[in-house]
């Protein structure tokens, strides 16, 4: 029978705590349900749908902003069937620093809104929205799963052509980051892509 | 210069590494704690701890959720935790089902920073 080989004490210890630190990680962070991100996504696709009707075209800003709370309600629901509201409550609690992390960003694009609406740049509000959302989520992805952080770098990009590309394009693009990347990314979490090291 | 050299010596080196063997040792208490210690070692029961510490509370599916055990093997886990003193245990109702809400303490906390210690200390050791 040949000797057992041995085993550093080292390389032991090391894979000990790598497990001390993903059990920490895991512990400390919100499991987003992919089924929030297709919701959400659908609405957006809903939105975008609506706002390239011509009839509708003009409408395009309040057809938007009446589908961002009807989505943020849906996904938010979800949210919270694996994160009970009580942990958006507690401090240091996962949940609550995904909110924290979430919300300045999304207070930013708000007021970015106001001053773009009452300034009349409302060709700027499709790339301040996709901008301010994907760094949302770039900062929200600490305290959830990491492919969010990727999901948020494609936001960040869409806002920054939106930011540059013709009128014409600004609802497509819209509805390619509200919506498809919404879908894409909550298809992928569904199937269990999550960008964490295994 | 003179001094690397010394401390290249086979004594000198041999009296490091007894050194540092000591400092590894040292992590290890030989008293009434050590017993309990050994209780973390196990990888579940280590994964419960370290998920504990940075969660202020989490349910018994949240952990049985996290580590892909079955409710038989963490409720063993967790009982001899709670035994120990190292975590606490409240069961209650939650729309007339039952829920088990698992905390760490702060015995526990201590025996997990022993464990870090001491784990920390091995690896100084062995790789100087």
């Amino acid at each position: 029978m040949p000797p057992a080989k041995p085993v550093n004490l080292d390389v032991h210890a090391i894979a000990t705590l790598r497990y001390i630190r993903a059990s920490m990680d895991a512990a400390g962070s919100v499991a987003v349900p992919g089924s929030a991100g297709i919701v959400m996504g659908s609405v957006g696709v809903v939105a975008t749908g609506l706002s390239l009707v011509p009839q509708l075209q003009a409408y395009w800003l309040w057809i938007w902003l009446a589908a961002a709370p009807v989505a943020v309600l849906g996904g938010g629901l979800l949210l919270a069937r694996s994160a009970s509201l009580r942990s958006f409550v507690i401090p240091g609690t996962p949940a609550r620093k995904l909110a924290l992390g979430l919300l300045p960003c999304l207070f930013a694009g708000a007021v970015m809104s106001v001053v773009l609406w009452s300034a009349g740049h409302l060709t700027a509000l499709p790339g301040t929205w996709l901008l301010l959302y994907g760094s949302a989520l770039v900062s929200a992805s600490v305290s959830t799963l990491p492919i969010v952080a990727s999901m948020g770098l494609f936001f960040v990009a869409l806002g920054i052509a939106a930011l540059v590309a013709p009128g014409s394009l600004h609802i497509p693009l819209l509805g390619l980051g509200f919506g498809g990347l919404h879908i894409l990314f909550g298809f992928l979490i569904a199937r269990g892509v999550h960008g964490r090291e295994s | 210069m003179a001094a690397k050299a010394k401390a290249r010596t086979p004594a000198a080196a041999n009296e490091r590494q007894r050194r540092k063997l000591e400092a590894v040792a040292s992590t290890t208490r030989d008293d009434a704690e050590s017993k309990f210690d050994r209780l973390i070692y196990e990888r579940v029961r280590l994964g419960i701890m370290s998920a504990l510490a940075v969660r202020e509370e989490m349910s018994f599916n949240d952990l049985k959720g996290l580590f892909d055990i079955s409710d038989g093997n963490l409720g063993a886990h967790a009982r001899k935790l709670e035994d120990a003193g190292y975590v606490t245990c409240t069961k209650s109702f939650e729309d007339r089902r039952p829920r088990t809400v698992y905390s760490i303490t702060s015995q526990g906390k201590a025996a997990l920073n022993r464990y870090l210690d001491h784990v920390e200390a091995v690896i100084r050791a062995t790789r100087g």
